[in-house]
């Protein structure tokens, strides 16, 4: 629908501007180019005297770097202009859109006055930075490299960790405004063909109807299975030495140009739970993590309302002792149990959010502020209970433990799902929300497969890379969410 | 979801569907309704066993005839147009009573226990909307709940560890101690917590490997009878006669013996661990419901399923006296013979209907 409309929109430019008067036949005209990049001021048209004659060179220079253009343009011109000629694409010089699209994308046009042809060559060089350590996914053990927004440089991460044929790369542009690249890699004798059949069917979908494709994690958003799960249930990572793994293992990682992340998918719920470093790292210290962080999922929901049903509802559950203490701290507290624990999570998140958003320097103001100012404050003021710090301390750190960011987040949303049950029903209301949890997880899929293989289906051999991290030669199986074509690793 | 496809249960599906909806509010009272024959009571979830797992016979051999259609189908075919859309309604009544019975009984205990002084009004909106949230994924949505349920409630068997080892081992004998009139009284309110496995006739046509839901149906009883023994014998071991004929829910004072130093009472959290058994089998009722809508009906909408659900939500809303909800409940015993019996009925019309067709030939 929409290229439709654009490229009627291009018609009615090509058929108003005053010189062109562009029919499918006619040729190109370079005034007719100069009309369309009318207002722009970064287009330059220069000319040249060569030993073929005039000619022009187009570019728009804030995609070029000046050197490369020296040397791949430029110069030879000069020099060697046959040379050149004979080395350099030819563009059919009939089709304005495409010439438009070629200078747009950091290609420079050269005419040839004489000839009456256009040439084009690659020479999208814009400002880019280094590649550095990842940010979010940092770890100890193993490389510290992370893709930057380059796609190019991304996929070199890739492709300098596989080197083989099988690694595809099929790349698309997305998005009638914003023509993004992408990237759809794949091990192609590994990867399940339905899926890979579905993902592009889907991103097909969206390219024709969506036009905003600032980062992946947008494109993520629009192919997404359920769209209404709090749950993230398409994988991101801004790691290369993840993204290699997860190819290898037969799943499709979808590159985009200008975004730091890749997508990955098909991933299931306990491959949030996972680190690269796992399989770095021996495999008890691997398996102990795991462990703390799956624990530590269930202990952040629960920890808090938890606290809520007890006090509100049944003090009976918990022993005497705790009961005094607990009653005791929040003996000068004059609200019921669940506005303080939702005032105090809030609290809680509105620092992290600001110390998100601040600079380095004053984010650590931010944490002596929160910890000290209000912490310890409110509780002296009696509007808090000093138990109940500890609690939401505890479950906001064990929060921040997932190595998937994504996860993390939605951790925290349903927290607060959980925190309204308690107080409304208590203990029962809490098991209700993990009824819903439950029932949701069960019926979610990632990209049509259950999200929580390895149960759903059963896959026996995932269970020796699922909770327990066993000792890596007894890993001998790709996962059986991934479908693979080729089940074992090793090929013998 | 897999809602397209039209054979989506996989064996263990099978097992966990017929285990978990069998087991809903009955095991709760299950040791105070037997307690007509005292302590001789704790092998009657064995006798129970065997009575189910011969009347599955007819079940798996009427449902084996008609492959690709369930209950309703069947009876519509059976039993012509007119008969058999009124014996399907009645099914659906059926189901519906019991949907309500078990979410009735269920939040009376936890008026009782869990919130005292708060009206149900609200908990079971939610638990309404849980229930369609279950169904709406189709029958393998409620099988996985089914599955889950198992691995997350089962665990509650541990409590019965403190009974156990608090129990005098010598109730256990004599082992026929009552007249035949106690046998049958506690053998017709016993029976009632078997309910749930006759939906097997009404999800069978979703089966895959449909010749072997034979030995995984009596799988999914014989497990379910495990837990009934269990609880029965370590019931009878733990409590005395007087108290199993009073207590209402024997399982509460069995969890109550639990004695971890972080957790004081077990009674709570296992009450409300209690639910996910509840929604398994409430969900399968309703699904069973919204089937016989669709087949009555003649078409498949989710439509139905949200006008049984709100017309459940009202009933049980309304205020109905006790008397009536115990002359319900004590009735539907009767229902549930009827309909594990039924198959027996549309087994001779088959015989009957097959005969005609050969002397036609």
């Amino acid at each position: 629908m929409w290229r439709r409309k654009k490229e009627s929109v291009l018609e009615s430019k090509e058929k108003s501007s005053p010189n062109g008067a562009q029919s499918k036949d006619e040729k190109v005209t370079l005034v007719a180019i100069k009309n369309a990049f009318g207002d722009i001021d970064d287009a330059v048209f220069k000319d040249y005297q060569t030993a073929n004659g005039l000619v022009t060179i187009i570019y728009l220079n804030t995609l070029i770097d000046s050197t490369v253009l020296h040397k791949t343009v430029i110069s030879p011109i000069m020099n060697n202009s046959d040379q050149l000629i004979q080395v350099l694409d030819h563009v059919i010089s009939t089709d304005l859109r495409t010439m438009l699209m070629e200078i747009s994308d950091g290609n420079t046009l050269i005419y040839l006055h004489e000839e009456q042809r256009f040439f084009k060559a690659s020479t999208f060089s814009p400002p880019q930075r280094s590649i550095m350590t990842s940010e979010i996914e940092s770890t100890v053990l193993g490389p510290q490299d992370s893709f930057t927004e380059s796609l190019k440089t991304n996929l070199s991460l890739i492709k300098r960790r596989i080197h083989q044929p099988g690694l595809k790369s099929k790349d698309r542009v997305i998005g009638n405004e914003t023509n993004t690249k992408i990237s759809i890699m794949y091990m192609e004798h590994i990867v399940n063909k339905e899926n890979l059949q579905r993902l592009e069917q889907r991103i097909k979908e969206v390219d024709e109807a969506n036009l905003l494709f600032i980062d992946i994690t947008i494109l993520t958003q629009l192919i997404e299975d359920n769209p209404f799960s709090p749950f993230p249930h398409m994988g991101m990572t801004a790691r290369p030495d993840l993204a290699a793994h997860f190819l290898l293992d037969g799943r499709i990682v979808v590159a985009m140009e200008n975004s730091q992340n890749m997508l990955v998918c098909p991933v299931s719920f306990l491959e949030m739970f996972k680190s690269p470093e796992d399989y770095y790292s021996r495999w008890t210290t691997a398996t102990l993590l795991r462990l703390i962080r799956l624990v530590g999922f269930f202990i952040t929901i629960m920890l808090t309302p938890t606290y809520i049903s007890a006090v509100t509802y049944h003090p009976g559950i918990i022993p005497f002792d705790l009961v005094l203490i607990l009653e005791e701290s929040r003996s000068k507290v004059p609200f019921p149990p669940v506005i303080e624990v939702l005032l105090i999570e809030l609290i809680i998140e509105v620092l992290r959010e600001a110390g998100a958003r601040l600079p380095t320097k004053i984010g650590q103001t931010i944490g002596i502020v929160g910890g000290i100012v209000i912490g310890t404050a409110a509780v002296e003021a009696g509007l808090l209970s000093n138990t109940l710090i500890v609690l939401v301390a505890t479950s906001a750190l064990l929060s921040f433990l997932l190595p998937s960011f994504l996860m993390s987040n939605s951790s925290r949303v349903i927290r607060y799902i959980f925190i309204l049950a308690a107080g409304l029903f208590g203990l029962l209301g809490q098991m209700l929300a993990l009824a819903w949890l439950v029932i949701h997880l069960l019926n979610l899929t990632s990209l049509g497969t259950p999200y929580l293989a390895p149960f759903i289906p059963r896959k026996l051999s995932d269970l020796y890379d699922t909770v327990i991290r066993f000792p890596l030669k007894f890993i001998q199986k790709r996962k059986g969410i991934s479908r693979p074509q080729q089940e074992n690793l090793e090929t013998k | 979801m897999d809602a397209t496809k039209k054979k989506v249960l996989n064996g263990y599906h099978v097992v966990f569907l017929v285990q978990n909806v069998i087991i809903g509010t009955g095991l709760l009272s299950l040791n105070h309704v037997l307690s007509p024959v005292g302590y001789s009571q704790w092998w009657f979830p064995l006798l129970f066993g065997v009575i189910a797992n011969i009347t599955l016979f007819p079940m798996i051999w009427l449902a084996l005839k008609y492959k690709d259609e369930d209950l309703f189908d069947i009876n519509v075919k059976l039993l012509g147009k007119w008969i058999g859309k009124f014996i399907n309604i009645i099914l659906i009544v059926y189901a519906l009573l019991i949907f309500m019975i078990v979410i009735q009984n269920y939040l009376s205990l936890i008026q009782i226990t869990v919130l005292p002084n708060r009206a149900i009004t609200f908990h079971l909106l939610i638990i309404m909307v849980l229930t369609v949230y279950i169904v709406y994924g189709g029958i393998k949505s409620i099988a996985r709940f089914c599955i889950f349920t198992f691995f997350f409630a089962g665990t509650l068997t541990y409590s019965l560890r403190w009974g156990l080892m608090e129990g005098n081992i010598s109730h256990l004998l004599p082992l026929f101690n009552f007249s035949f009139s106690e046998f049958m009284e506690a053998f017709h309110a016993g029976y009632v917590s078997m309910i749930g496995y006759e939906l097997l006739m009404v999800y069978f046509p979703y089966i895959i490997h449909q010749k072997k839901v034979f030995k995984q149906a009596s799988l999914g009883i014989w497990i379910v009878i495990f837990f009934y023994f269990s609880v029965s014998i370590v019931s009878v071991m733990y409590f005395s006669e007087w108290q199993l004929e009073h207590l209402f829910y024997p399982i509460l004072q069995l969890f109550q013996a639990v004695k971890i130093s972080i957790i004081e009472r077990m009674d709570v959290i296992g009450i409300t661990v209690w639910v996910f058994l509840i929604l398994s089998t409430v969900s399968a009722y309703l699904w069973m419901a919204k089937r016989g809508i669709d087949s009555v009906r003649g078409k498949t909408s989710k439509y139905h399923l949200y006008a049984l659900a709100i017309f459940c939500y009202i009933i049980l809303s309304l205020p109905i006296s006790q008397a009536v909800k115990k002359t319900v409940f004590e009735n539907i015993t009767y229902a549930f013979y009827g309909v594990v019996l039924w198959p027996l009925f549309l087994c001779s019309i088959h015989f009957l209907r097959k005969e005609k067709k050969e002397v036609v030939k």
